[in-house]
């Protein structure tokens, strides 16, 4: 190449270079001399000033700090800090859609190319709060739309995502190639089908239990022929049926497919199929796990020899309507397994005894309680690299049988001593058993205990769970989240709020005496970020209590308590930051009810645009 | 334990130092009754109360849950003002099953019962023998309903508070009017009393067959009110929208506003 060659074909490059890095006014300089210092050759038109290499340097440096943290830190340092950071910001996280309107998003960062995005307050979930109450994707999506044409990645949690939200998603990004969409409704299959036949880059799409209406659209057959990006799917929580042939088709040209998450209309024959075809996959669910008929002989697929064919397979889920015989089938990878998730299989200890005894690896485990205190001895026994343990109810009333206990916790606070995090549903339990887990786990982070018949005592002492809950908040100084349950004074809260020091999310219900618990909650857990309480004897005393911090948290929420809208009315007023936001239990007004001055929810959370347009009638902003 | 002595002296002296908040002794007098498993500190409050409206007080020292063994009035203890005793309801001993509570516990509706979809029930040994199978023999898979609780909400005339049934725990019109007791039998009562009659606890019985005080009716889905009991209940649960218990003396009069359908049919 002559050197006017190589010349004109530099200038295609910055050409192209600054097509897909828009510099902003500021950096433009600075991003030439950047790629000028690259190339060698380039020749800028003037030198760059001391200011405009400082934030070359700066770029360069800020590229290696990913951490939110870190990047809200370096942003506080200086204006010209501020301005770095925001232009060289990738991924956004926001924890509460209503902190901040979409237009202040798209005026700070200009790059972005990740967003994620969290709605409703976790007890929406458990329909504590009425439908259409807000979060929507739409003002979200449209802003984004015009800002961000490269945007890339869009992970939402309990959102409300219409079907024009997905369309207008996949028009607006030429090179999108991430969707995940966790505890989100309001779309349907048709939204699906537009995401799948659109996004032509498109490497993720997961649904995580999310509502998915059936528009009876075919949407795996709309994802477009001729090889597939697709390297994760995931559609579990879609309860309609699916094109299998299209599915089939699809894996079959998916050659970078990893995950594959199929619901409960993919049955056992058909899960063979696919396994047979992406031998390659390391994260499987296994649909219903279940056979479309019954065993025809000879035809009887071999089911062990494609596990044993699938050597990736680290991650197993699924098993929907399992039928137990077929069970032993996914031996052959139980001992590379880091994650077996059997939460929606009724497994009783017998059946899991052949699979666990082999899982060596284990490190997230789920299951319900048909596993009994005696499944989770033998986990206990077998799983020594355990972080995570979910044990979910089979019959979640609060007068059925329970059939694990302390033995279970203890046993497994023995044998897993690296736990970090369990969720433990239970009828009954003992102060010792959960002291023993904090004493043998000091890794926990994570700790959750549901005893599911409210108020309930130690049942073997008849005290409080006060002493329980106290060890592993005195013990486990790694704690971070924690939900409590049982029969809890304000004592157990005292020790929260002395001992709590790193605790950013607190959960409790039916718990406590007085506004003191609630008080010593405010008053002490310095990270605190994330309070949700509901039918706990809190009033506005105790809400006052934390007028000088509702700030600097997410969110928090009171639901069945005690508050009254004047004590509601003074925080509402004396900070202005934050958004004070009271609603029922039901979506319409009614006057049967006799609310009055009484508060049946409160919800707070800092806000920095104000009350949001978007509430419906039956919400008060005070 | 200092604060407003707004309640009664009686029952401050009476709690014990160490506030022990589960009750130990089985054999209760009426006194006790008034001590035991409350959630509220024995005095009140330490903060002042007073700007609460009084009418709202009474109001909530009403809102409990009368056969539950857990909520007490801690919204008495907190918002009383009043000089009259608190009424404190007494706590039965027994456990008697709770009416289900909205969003509890904290499972997220797709894992509820998985009783009724899982293939095998809570016995699972028996699947190993070829147990249960919820698909038609011709193969094709049903998709199962979510039985996810369908609460409506429920007024009773002279109760101010609103509340919430679950109809998918009820079975037929019997357990549903037995629930409706068990919900405002207490509340009724407290009424009665702040409103100077006699607190005492009478049964509401005689609600589907118009011989008792109380007459329940519904409001369905084409907002038409009418008595519960004629319909076949799987037919009713389909089609009610909220419900009401009414003055049976009233009966008439609260049927023809909104046109009931009883009355279409008259004519």
């Amino acid at each position: 190449m002559t050197e006017e060659d190589s010349s004109a074909k530099m200038s295609e490059d910055v050409e192209q270079y600054l097509k897909l890095n828009p510099p902003c006014s500021s950096s433009s300089s600075s991003s030439a001399v950047a790629f000028a210092n690259k190339s060698g050759t380039f020749k800028s038109s003037s030198p760059p000033c001391p200011e405009h290499v400082l934030e070359n340097v700066l770029e360069n440096v800020l590229q290696f700090l990913t951490s939110r943290c870190d990047r809200n830190a370096v942003s506080l340092v200086c204006k010209s800090w501020y301005r770095v950071e925001a232009q060289t910001r990738f991924e956004v996280f926001i924890g509460n859609c209503y902190s901040l309107s979409p237009a202040r998003l798209t005026h700070r960062f200009k790059g972005l190319r990740s967003i994620v995005l969290k709605g409703k307050p976790r007890f929406a979930d458990f329909n504590l709060m009425p439908p259409n109450w807000g979060a929507q994707f739409a003002p979200w999506v449209a802003a984004t739309a015009k800002a961000y044409p490269w945007l890339e990645k869009v992970h939402l949690k309990r959102m409300f995502v219409t079907d024009d939200d997905l369309a207008l998603l996949a028009e607006s990004f030429p090179g999108f190639k991430e969707l995940t969409l966790v505890c989100c409704e309001g779309f349907g299959t048709s939204g699906i089908a537009v995401i799948a036949n659109k996004c032509r880059q498109l490497k993720v799409l997961d649904l995580v239990e999310s509502e998915v209406t059936d528009d009876e659209v075919d949407w795996i057959s709309c994802f477009p022929e001729g090889k597939s990006h697709l390297e994760s799917l995931s559609f579990d929580c879609v309860e309609s049926p699916i094109n299998f042939n299209a599915l089939e088709g699809l894996v079959v040209r998916s050659p970078f497919l990893k995950k594959l998450r199929t619901n409960r209309f993919v049955s056992l024959e058909e899960l063979h199929r696919l396994m047979v075809r992406a031998p390659q996959l390391t994260s499987l669910g296994t649909g219903s796990f279940s056979p479309d008929n019954a065993p025809q002989g000879e035809q009887l697929p071999d089911y062990a020899a494609a596990f044993l064919a699938c050597k990736s397979i680290v991650c197993l889920s699924g098993f929907r309507e399992f039928r137990p015989e077929y069970l032993l089938a996914i031996s052959p990878v139980c001992a590379n397994l880091t994650s077996l998730n059997f939460s929606y299989a009724n497994i009783s200890p017998h059946m899991l005894m052949p699979i666990i005894r082999n899982c060596h690896n284990i490190r997230v485990f789920w299951a319900l309680d048909s596993i009994r205190d005696e499944g989770l001895q033998a986990v206990a026994a077998t799983c020594k690299e355990l972080r995570e343990l979910r044990i979910f109810p089979f019959d979640p009333r609060e007068d059925s049988e329970g059939p694990v206990s302390g033995v279970g916790l203890q046993a497994i606070s023995e044998g897993c001593r690296k736990l970090e995090s369990i969720l433990y549903f239970c009828q009954r339990m003992t102060n010792e058993a959960v002291t023993a887990m904090s004493e043998n786990c000091p890794q926990l982070t994570v700790f959750r205990l549901c005893i599911m018949g409210r108020h309930r005592p130690d049942h073997v002492t008849g005290k409080p769970m006060d002493d329980g809950f106290g060890a592993i908040v005195k013990n486990c100084k790694k704690l971070t989240r924690l939900a409590v349950s049982g029969l809890l004074t304000d004592e157990a809260f005292s020790y929260i709020g002395e001992y709590g020091k790193l605790i950013r999310t607190l959960s409790v219900a039916f718990a406590g005496n007085s506004d003191k618990a609630l008080r010593y909650v405010l008053e002490g857990c310095p990270k605190l970020q994330k309070l949700e309480i509901r039918d706990s004897p809190f009033g506005d005393a105790g809400l006052r209590s934390g007028m000088h911090r509702y700030c600097n948290m997410r969110f928090v929420w009171l639901s069945s308590c005690v508050l009254s809208l004047g004590g509601c009315r003074d925080v509402a007023q004396a900070l202005p930051n934050v958004v004070v936001e009271v609603f029922g239990s039901d979506g319409d007004d009614d006057d049967d009810t006799v609310t009055g001055d009484y508060v049946e929810t409160l919800y707070l959370y800092r806000s920095l645009d104000g009350p949001r347009k978007d509430a419906p009638k039956f919400v008060t902003i005070l | 334990m200092e604060g407003n002595r707004e309640m009664g002296p009686k029952l401050l002296d009476l709690i014990p130092q160490g506030r022990k908040w589960y009750q130990e002794d089985r054999n209760n007098t009426d006194q006790e009754k008034k001590l035991e498993l409350r959630l509220g500190p024995p005095g009140g409050d330490e903060e002042d109360h007073s700007a609460i409206k009084k009418k709202n007080t009474e109001t909530r020292n009403i809102k409990k849950e009368s056969e539950d063994n857990s909520f007490h009035c801690f919204n008495g203890n907190h918002f009383s003002s009043s000089n009259k005793t608190t009424y404190v309801p007494h706590i039965s001993h027994k456990r008697t099953a709770p009416g289900p509570v909205v969003g509890w516990p904290p499972v997220r509706s797709f894992r509820k019962n998985l009783a009724s979809t899982s293939s095998s029930k809570l016995g699972n040994e028996s699947s190993l023998h070829g147990g249960q199978i919820n698909k038609n023999d011709d193969g094709d898979k049903q998709v199962e309903p979510k039985k996810e609780g369908m609460f409506v909400k429920i007024n009773m005339d002279g109760v101010p508070i609103g509340r919430k049934v679950d109809l998918n725990a009820y079975n037929s019109y019997e357990q549903l009017s037995f629930a409706v007791d068990k919900l405002f039998r207490a509340l009724l009562a407290a009424q009665r009393e702040t409103s100077g009659g006699e607190g005492e606890e009478k049964p509401i019985i005689g609600l589907l067959d118009g011989k008792g005080e109380f007459t329940l009716t519904y409001e369905d889905n084409e907002g038409d009110k009418m008595l519960v009991g004629d319909v076949p209940w799987q037919m009713f649960v389909s089609s009610v929208k909220r419900l009401r218990v009414i003055k049976s003396s009233e009966i008439s009069s609260a049927l023809t506003f909104g046109c009931s359908k009883q009355e279409k049919m008259k004519h």
